[in-house]
């Protein structure tokens, strides 16, 4: 985005419901917003859906944007979609164990297959070691391109004790690269 | 990836731990970053671009079309509106509102000195009324199970009709 009275001109456009203006804020973002999903879930098809709400979701709330850092206020629906997503994964999983249980005691237990519908590169697969909240303060850091004081308001948590996750964090993630 | 607020790690970490340490922590931050730097993540795919943009597009043009239509009937919901207040205003309060039952039985019977006449005509209309007393008991009663279940269905029916054409236009 050239500046920010081109990207105030943008979002004025997009408060008015005008579909340029939306469509230009898709390809300035779209990338940087891919890559965060993609990086949190390692999965391609999960990562479209997830961008794909997320603009939904913009198209909704753009009239909420009260001004500040727009991308901030972006990278906090992408968290906030993100954690959803977690939540109903984890209600997912609980209700596939509370099947499987049952299951059990039916049927013989069927071959777990470990061939991945996606070949993980190398960074995914040791990003995948690191827990769901530290990953995902790393590339909050790295894509959003936020400054420090903005990520840690965006979590709202102390500056210190996010500096502090990030840094255990990708210190961990070179230990697991170089290991 | 470039680090757009070129963050001064020194300094941040310096803040909660010592020159040293505050050095140590920051080189660790830039290598980190270095590292994932040489593993790009994938870029969304065209299609998908194109797809989350006709989405927008869609999204927006029906929440258009709800706003132009809205104008469009605002006048009359306001005109129905202004008629049901004023005829409230003329039927005074609203406590005095109570359900009546129309006379089905013409003047004409009710005049007549003939009963030996009216009798059969009587009767039936007698009938009538029993069961049309029925049926408004049900619908105050909401019971579908009685001859009133026609009726509320046929009422639900002319909604749902008058629903589904008013969303068409």
């Amino acid at each position: 985005m050239g500046s920010s009275v081109e990207l105030t001109r943008i979002i004025d456009g997009c408060k008015s419901g005008d579909a340029e203006s939306f469509a230009r804020v898709v390809d300035v973002y779209a990338g940087r917003l891919y890559g965060y999903f993609y990086r949190l879930t390692g999965d391609r098809n999960l990562s479209d859906e997830l961008l794909s709400e997320l603009f939904m979701r913009l198209v909704e709330k753009i009239g909420t944007y009260k001004g500040g850092s727009f991308e901030s206020w972006l990278f906090r629906i992408a968290s906030n979609i993100f954690h959803d997503h977690l939540r109903s994964r984890k209600r997912r999983r609980k209700l596939l164990d509370s099947r499987r249980t049952e299951a059990e005691f039916q049927t013989p237990e069927p071959k777990v297959s470990d061939a991945k519908d996606e070949k993980l590169d190398k960074l995914q697969f040791q990003l995948n070691r690191l827990d769901d909240d530290t990953r995902e303060l790393i590339m909050l850091r790295f894509y959003s391109e936020l400054s420090f004081k903005e990520i840690a308001e965006a979590r709202s948590e102390p500056i210190g004790t996010a500096l502090s996750k990030l840094h255990r964090g990708l210190k961990k993630l070179r230990e697991f690269m170089e290991g | 990836m470039e680090d757009r607020n070129r963050e001064d790690w020194e300094k941040l970490f310096g803040r909660f731990v010592g020159t040293e340490q505050s050095e140590a922590a920051a080189e660790d931050i830039r290598r980190g970053q270095t590292l994932l730097e040489l593993y790009p993540a994938p870029q969304p795919d065209a299609r998908l671009v194109a797809s989350i943009k006709r989405r927008i597009a869609g999204r927006l043009a029906h929440r258009h079309r709800f706003a132009h239509l809205a104008y469009r009937i605002a006048p009359a919901a306001a005109a129905v509106i202004v008629i049901a207040l004023l005829g409230r205003f003329r039927h005074g309060p609203a406590g005095s509102t109570q359900i009546s039952y129309a006379s089905l039985i013409p003047t004409a019977i009710w005049e007549s000195d003939d009963i030996n006449a009216d009798d059969v005509e009587l009767a039936y209309f007698a009938a009538e009324i029993e069961q049309i007393e029925a049926q408004m008991r049900a619908l105050e009663a909401g019971d579908a199970d009685s001859n009133g279940a026609n009726a509320l269905d046929e009422v639900e029916v002319e909604l749902l009709r008058i629903d589904t054409e008013f969303w068409k236009e």
